[in-house]
């Protein structure tokens, strides 16, 4: 495939991504940050939807027609170093990599700085990998929970999206999503009302 | 239905959408949804221009050139982009920085904001290369393929930000 091929295919696939983490609210400061107080459970919600949409749409690609997975590693040590490195990053910024972009289409200027900090601290990592990698000196698996369990992939996969989904099911009938964007949909809620606060169905109809 | 000028779609209707993604993904590039090896590839061309030694260093080389690494630059442009016609649609416009952080941390400015920022990034990327993806790539594209690894980093990453927003930030 040419350079060109790849860039139009992945703009088309941005651009979709970019307008519906928009339309979520999922790339606000104030839902992120209220994802880890556990204030919001809108990030949960989208990521999990997302999860077991993939789920399904690979049970299909790679069970019945062979499409190849494209698997990370397990490396023990790096992943949790560094997950627990990027989890504190995406706290501080109220941003993952991918929504920090999404933040500055939006107009948040201070997503800038979070871009120009993330490509110097990917730049930083770049120049100290092999010594990263050889000091955790970690071979690592590409290994799925079907090949642990010893079931065939699109039975694990579709069983573990049923479950999820009647999480997800449980999660909104406690917390709705509506009660969780905020008058100015930024996740920004009177300061006295969480959202397992909100006024019953009851009372809203009332109002 | 959703409309295209709404404020706020159901985060379930953008996960699916968001899911959808994989599939184009997986057919077309031979690979899964992800963000954070993009900034490699562009830091890495931006580090060449003062340091002709990033040449030898074969991270940064195996991130520069060819469809994939160019296809992962043009989806984080494409997020952009997308988020922008989003907001100019529904007109949920956006002040410099989200009221959150006052609450959170007390800042209000953008130079307040910035060097937090800055930092933020930082760690988010130098903890993302460690662990080899973000929220992205290990989290919808790694728990989507049952991916061990994946589970381990996505655990770590939620610890890591709950630990952070609970004992350095006011309650939003």
């Amino acid at each position: 495939m040419t350079v060109l091929t790849g860039i139009l295919i992945g703009l088309a696939t941005g651009i979709v991504f970019g307008f519906v983490l928009e339309k979520s609210r999922v790339f606000e400061p104030g839902i992120i940050v209220g994802q880890m107080q556990l204030r919001s459970f809108i990030m949960l919600k989208v990521f999990l939807a997302a999860v077991i949409t993939g789920l399904l749409a690979l049970a299909v690609m790679h069970g019945a027609f062979g499409v190849k997975l494209s698997l990370k590693p397990l490396v023990w040590q790096a992943d949790i170093i560094g997950g627990l490195v990027l989890g504190a990053g995406i706290a501080l910024a109220g941003a993952c990599p991918g929504t920090s972009l999404a933040q500055i289409g939006a107009g948040y200027r201070d997503a800038w700085f979070v871009v120009l900090g993330g490509i110097a601290g990917a730049v930083f990592y770049g120049y100290f990998d092999a010594s990263i990698t050889a000091y955790f000196a970690e071979k690592g698996a590409k290994v799925t929970f079907a090949e642990l369990a010893g079931y065939p992939f699109w039975m694990v996969s579709t069983g573990l999206a049923v479950v999820l989904a009647g999480a997800l099911v449980v999660l909104e009938r406690m917390v709705p999503w509506r009660h969780e964007v905020g008058a100015n949909v930024d996740g920004v809620l009177p300061a006295d009302a969480t959202p397992d606060h909100e006024p019953t169905p009851g009372a809203t109809r009332r109002a | 239905m959703p409309s295209l000028s709404d404020k706020a779609w159901s985060p379930y209707v953008a996960g699916v959408i968001i899911g959808l993604l994989q599939i184009p993904t997986f057919l077309l590039m031979d690979t899964a949804l992800g963000a954070s090896s993009s900034f490699v590839t562009v830091g890495a061309h931006l580090a060449a221009l003062v340091d002709p030694g990033v040449g030898q260093i074969k991270y940064f080389t195996s991130h520069m050139a060819g469809a994939k690494n160019w296809w992962q630059v043009a989806v984080v442009v494409g997020i952009a982009v997308g988020a922008f016609l989003s907001m100019q649609l529904s007109g949920a416009r956006r002040a410099a920085v989200s009221g959150i952080w006052a609450r959170a941390t007390g800042a209000t400015s953008l130079g307040t904001r910035a060097p937090v920022a800055f930092l933020a990034g930082f760690l988010m990327l130098l903890g993302a290369r460690i662990a080899g993806g973000c929220t992205s790539g290990h989290g919808i594209s790694g728990m989507a393929q049952l991916s061990v690894g994946s589970t381990v980093a996505v655990v770590a990453m939620f610890a890591g930000g709950m630990l952070v927003a609970n004992l350095f930030f006011k309650r939003v």
